[in-house]
């Protein structure tokens, strides 16, 4: 059994948590056999190219002795990774001791793969056909927007004037722990709301698809069906058109739910359409880890907590709503300032201070990202004191008593609730007191036998 | 308009104060509070967001260094490239509302186009500069207001030549509408050297400096030089109030500039006065005083230069400039006296030539031309006087002055400003101030009754040339113990809360901490500064140094401070707010802040300025100089008590100078326990104690008169006390305990009337 328990952090742990027989299905797919061993750790790697053409059980004493003392905890990682993902099958032999080969059907995807080549099911399409094919910097750019788009729409439905084609109960899916509805009042963000708009674009667009995936079956889908298909996306070619035509019925169905989020850009020609994969599609099969494409940052923080972003997006002005007051929309700029109040109603929405410090650090204008810090210090340290100031308070929900008809009546309520653990606060002059709830049935019952 | 009504409110305020102004001129500035608040932007719309992102970017937006706002608002960048002539020129046409590092804000105001106007910028000028730094379009709603604000200033003025008065203007037919006035029309003198339009035609130079010129295309720099033709008639020298209150914007709505052509002064004798080789003016006080000459003719104004950047040396230089007979107005006795040090300092002006006129000293003044230094108190006082100052009080007011020079201009309630002015005769008037803010917002006052601001300095700017002091900033948390903080809280201790949190132990130990840290680990000279008196004398004792407080006689005062700035002994005194401004301290580096006056932002900065002066090498200064920070700011605030609230408020000032305050928490150490005083609960207790019974009037805040701020803030509070408290012949009055070290001892105690000694002191003095 794996030691460690698997917390979704990106596409393969999504992977790995399938159950076995979808598992098996999948790797009929040499494609996916292909990601899955670019995900995994450098030992792991190993392991597999090293047991690929070996059919019988390997004992896990003779795997154990191939690496130095010192690597120990490394192989222990890759091998329950490689367990976890059903790369490797463990089972006990006869003489009950661990054993591991390679998944069957894995080996015969990869062996295939590695011989004859992998070829995608379609094939992209000549340039005569496609016209007008946008270069590589304004897909991504389209990306990005479309991805803007998607979370203004999902944060504040009210806001975005352009509809997407993702239907309105997907998008409830997506915003089902993002934001909470009471009764008639608009919708405000939850606490993991606020985090997750926090988070950069790439954890954004996983914690998205792990949603759409994990939903998938409520809406007839077969997730095995969707992940294949996005793992497969990964190996597009970013910027090649792919003939819509191509695809299957299936595939055609969520094509554009994916171009909403800004995993593929659609165009029609005069002779068919087709799709034509970006950046975001092609980051998927990554780890969160990899990720390495960090945008340019665009906030400047100024020892007066004036916020100034460089920023057209509406976004981004949401975004920094959350936690400053908005004073100036210019073309480019965002004015705003960071004060108690509005900080205040950024923690009761349960951001703390850590992750908007961590927020205007991360972004950061390249003008002031050189300065060491790059936001000033007076600011970071008055934002988490207001943070530590809040929690000064801690809330015990309580009884209070007074009007005692005789000291000792007082004295013995005092003493029963003190005997409970409960008694908070007394005032033996005027006789008035506090008690703990959980405590209250118990003085409430001292009281009544006093009468 | 269309961008403003979204706000709710017009988007500029338009002036309104000056009916007012005239029916009643004392109670007048008390009355309209809110017309000129648009200084402090932040209190504008409260919360609502001012959306211009309509506004069209222009295609080569990145290389341009400024946003323009419908509403006034300008937002400039500092790391353009363009940033040094964006600067001056905007410090010229708009107020500066913050000035940190990265980003500036400017708001354009009636008063800051009346003072562009009045340094000879034009409508046009000013509008076509603005638009080539802005990234957009200029708003249509800006130009309007530019035009609607400059459409009739500097479009005359008033000049002294030759001792006859004349109204000058580019613009016969302004002159012809002034006269349609009656009241203008009965105060010309028709002289028989005219033409046609009864106007008299000169010359004028154009203006000589050309920072703004540059941005603009050679044929504007052309039009800009070259000379212009003025129209004017002469005034009644007796009418010139007059005519003057009617071309006020409530009435004829054409403010007057006033500039004095004192070259061609041949009536008031010259006084022989060169400013000495070694005063060597920076770049800032040569831009001021250049904003000032501007043109050849000198200009009635204000110059707004930070604590220690050299106000002292602006305002000599100007005076030898003018080379005429001038009025130096100081705040009180011992700034008069440093004037006069100053005077001497930096001019070759004769010992006899300079003479103070104070309570002490009363120098009569001889010859024909001179400086004369004094106090706006003796020049305003209404009440009877001893005959010799009667007598200089009528030389004062007979004379015609070259230059008034008034510092510190900001304390001075307006009332008695109208007052000096109408008292003494000055052909050009100077102002000169820190921190051109004022809890009532009153500050725009000044602006018709000197002049428009000249000019303003950037403290951040200054720092970064190592002009001023860089000084870091701190506030420190102090939590209240347990006692302390009950008794804050009791309803009846409501009159008490101020001494409970100033004196609150946790407090207390800060301030010795931090004492004992820079006076022995580091070698500073420290001022405390305690707006309670209480507190002060409390402080002040129990750690056995010097005090100064309102009472504190002149000659007294003079020995404390001779003392702090020789004696190696004397290392820290305690302030009252007296010391809040003009007492000159060159030798401070620390400020330690345990009571301030509410939420006085001005009074935050005016202490600050007590530090400012830069010590040490210029190079360490510097930036990436030595000496990162060669001066201290701590403020020392109770936790949890209204403080906190008037600390965030009393810092704003400075937060937009662009200065940051960096929290503590955790002062004094937790491991210096009774090496300070009140470590025991029973020393606590018994200082409660002390406080709880104090009388409610000893408790309080010390009452100076005419402090403008202490009006405002405490508008509706008045405070009782006996006159005996009042006039401070309570009995606390300075004194010194011997410190137990040797060459101590300069300053000796008064002898005193036992009878009259506080209660508190009795006790200790109980065997005389």
């Amino acid at each position: 059994m794996p030691e460690v328990r698997i917390i979704a952090k990106n596409f393969m742990d999504m992977v790995a948590s399938m159950p076995a027989m979808k598992l098996d299905k999948l790797y009929e797919n040499g494609f996916i056999c292909e990601a899955i061993l670019r995900s995994l750790p450098p030992l792991a790697k190993k392991y597999v190219i090293q047991m690929l053409q070996i059919d019988v059980p390997v004992a896990a004493k003779l795997l154990e002795e191939w690496v130095l003392p010192d690597g120990v905890s490394k192989h222990r990682v890759a091998v329950d990774r490689l367990v976890q993902l059903r790369v490797f099958l463990e089972a006990v032999d006869r003489k009950n001791e661990k054993t591991y080969k390679v998944n069957p059907t894995y080996q015969r995807s990869l062996q295939k793969l590695l011989v004859q080549g992998g070829t995608l099911p379609r094939e992209s399409m000549p340039s005569n056909i496609t016209v007008r094919l946008p270069t590589l910097e304004n897909l991504e750019a389209y990306a990005l927007e479309q991805w803007e788009w998607f979370l203004l729409q999902l944060i504040s439905p009210a806001q975005a004037d352009k509809p997407l084609n993702i239907s309105s109960s997907l998008m409830k899916v997506f915003q089902r722990r993002l934001l909470s509805q009471r009764d008639k009042e608009a919708p405000k963000l939850t606490e993991s709301g606020f985090q997750f708009l926090l988070m950069d674009t790439n954890a954004q667009l996983w914690y998205i698809i792990r949603e759409y995936i994990s939903n998938s079956e409520e809406r007839g889908v077969d997730a095995a069906d969707l992940i294949s298909f996005m793992l497969e996306l990964s190996f597009h070619v970013i910027g090649e058109a792919y003939s819509i035509s191509t695809l299957t019925d299936f595939q055609r169905s969520i094509i554009n739910d994916l171009a909403d989020l800004g995993l593929v850009k659609l165009q029609q020609g005069r002779k068919g359409s087709w799709f034509i994969p970006t950046k975001l599609a092609t980051n998927l099969s990554m780890s969160l880890a990899d990720s390495s494409s960090r945008k340019q940052g665009f906030v400047v923080v100024e020892t007066n907590f004036r916020v100034y972003a460089y920023s057209t997006s509406k976004l981004h002005c949401e975004i920094l709503r959350l936690f400053s007051r908005v004073e100036y929309q210019l073309p480019n700029l965002i004015v705003g300032a960071i004060t108690k109040e509005s900080l205040y109603n950024a923690f009761e929405n349960g951001i703390t201070a850590d992750q908007i410090v961590t927020f205007i650090q991360q972004n950061a204008h390249p003008r002031v990202a050189e300065r060491i810090p790059c936001v000033p210090e007076n600011v970071t340290d008055q934002i988490r004191l207001w943070e530590a100031d809040l929690n000064r308070v801690e809330m015990t929900d309580a009884y209070y008593y007074d009007e005692f008809p005789s000291r000792d009546v007082f004295e013995g309520a005092c003493d029963c609730a003190r005997e409970w653990n409960g008694l908070l606060w007394e005032d033996s002059k005027k006789m008035h007191m506090v008690v703990k709830t959980e405590v209250h049935p118990y003085v409430r019952d001292f009281l009544r036998r006093q009468k | 308009m269309g961008y403003g009504e979204k706000g709710g409110r017009p988007p500029f305020k338009k002036f309104k104060a000056f009916s007012k102004y005239q029916e009643d001129p004392r109670k007048g500035f008390a009355e309209d509070d809110d017309v000129y608040g648009s200084d402090d932007a932040y209190d504008d719309d409260e919360g609502k967001t001012k959306d211009f992102s309509k506004l069209e970017l222009k295609q080569d937006h990145t290389n341009r260094p400024l946003w323009a706002c419908g509403n006034g608002r300008i937002f400039l960048e500092t790391f353009s490239p363009l940033y040094k002539q964006a600067y001056d020129f905007l410090i010229a046409i708009a107020e500066p509302v913050c000035r940190p590092e990265s980003m500036h804000e400017y708001n354009l105001t009636p008063h800051s186009l009346y003072a562009a106007v009045s340094v000879g910028l034009e409508t046009e000028t000013v509008i076509s500069v603005l638009n080539k730094l802005s990234k957009t379009k200029l708003p249509k709603e800006m130009i309007k207001f530019i035009h609607d604000s400059t459409a009739n200033y500097g479009k005359v003025k008033l000049v002294l030549k030759k001792n006859r008065y004349f109204v000058e203007s580019p613009f016969p037919e302004v002159l012809k509408t002034l006269l349609r006035d009656d009241a203008i029309s009965r105060a010309r003198i028709i002289s028989e050297n005219v033409n046609g339009d009864g106007f008299t035609i000169s010359k004028a130079a154009g203006e000589i400096e050309g920072t703004h010129d540059e941005l603009l295309n050679e044929a504007e720099v052309a039009a800009v030089a070259e000379e212009k033709e003025t129209h004017s008639f002469e005034v009644d020298p007796s009418q010139v109030e007059n005519v003057k209150q009617r071309c006020l914007p409530n009435a004829l709505n054409y403010p007057m500039l006033e500039e004095y052509d004192f070259r061609n002064d041949t009536v008031n004798p010259d006084l022989d006065m060169e400013l000495k080789p070694q005063a060597q003016p920076r770049p800032y006080q040569e831009k001021s005083l250049s904003k000032m000459f501007g043109n050849g003719r000198a200009r009635s104004g204000i110059i707004v230069l930070p604590c220690g950047a050299g106000k002292s040396l602006v305002g000599v230089s100007a005076a030898c400039r003018i080379k005429k007979s001038c009025l130096c107005l100081a705040t009180n006795a011992v700034s008069v006296d440093q004037w006069a040090f100053q005077f001497k300092l930096w001019s070759t002006i004769r010992e006899e030539q300079i003479c103070r006129f104070t309570s002490d000293s009363k120098e009569r003044f001889r010859g024909n031309a001179g400086v004369v230094v004094t106090t706006y108190n003796m020049v305003a006082f209404g009440g009877k006087r001893s005959e010799e100052s009667e007598k200089i009080i009528e030389e004062i007011r007979n004379r015609e002055w070259g230059l008034l020079l008034m510092d510190e201009v900001h304390v001075v309630p307006a009332h008695m400003f109208r007052k000096v002015i109408s008292i003494t005769k000055s052909h050009c008037k100077l102002g000169l101030t820190a921190t051109l803010v004022r809890e009532d917002e009153r500050i725009t006052d000044l602006n018709f009754l000197i002049g428009p601001k000249l000019y303003e300095a950037n403290w951040l700017d200054l720092v970064k040339g190592g002009f001023i002091a860089n000084v870091q900033c701190a506030e420190v948390w102090c939590p209240m113990t347990r006692e302390f903080f009950a008794e804050y809280l009791k309803k009846e201790n409501s009159k008490k809360r101020q001494a409970l949190y100033v004196m609150n132990p946790n407090k207390f130990r800060a301030c010795e901490f931090l004492i004992n840290y820079h006076e022995r680990a580091r070698g500073d000279k420290i001022i405390v500064f305690a707006d309670n008196l209480f507190a002060l004398t409390e402080y002040a004792m129990k750690l056995r140094k010097p005090m100064i407080y309102g009472a504190t006689s002149h000659v007294e005062r003079t020995k404390i401070l001779q003392a702090f700035k020789t004696s190696k002994d004397v290392n820290t005194i305690f302030l009252s707010k007296v010391g809040d401004n003009s007492i000159d301290i060159p030798e401070a580096n620390v400020i330690i802040q345990i009571s301030s006056h509410a939420g006085s932002r001005r009074q935050e900065a005016q202490r600050l300025g007590r530090i400012l002066r830069a010590k040490g090498k210029l190079q360490d200064r510097m930036a990436g100089g030595k000496e990162e920070y060669n001066a201290f700011f701590y403020s020392l605030v109770s936790t949890d008590t209204q403080e906190m609230y008037y600390s965030t408020k009393r810092q704003q000032f400075l937060i937009d100078q662009g200065y940051s305050f960096k929290v503590i928490t955790s002062l004094p150490p937790s491991d210096e326990g009774p090496s300070l005083n009140y470590y025991h609960l029973e020393d606590q207790l018994a200082l409660l104690g002390k406080v709880l019974s104090a009388g409610d009037d000893a408790v309080g805040l010390e009452q100076l008169e005419e402090d403008a701020d202490e009006i405002a803030l405490n508008n509706a509070r008045r405070s009782h006390g006996s006159m005996s408290a009042m006039s401070g012949a309570k009995g606390m009055l300075y004194m010194e305990y011997g410190t137990g070290r040797k060459g101590q001892g300069q300053i000796k105690s008064k002898p005193k009337d036992p009878a009259k000694r506080h209660f508190l002191f009795k006790r200790r003095y109980g065997a005389t």
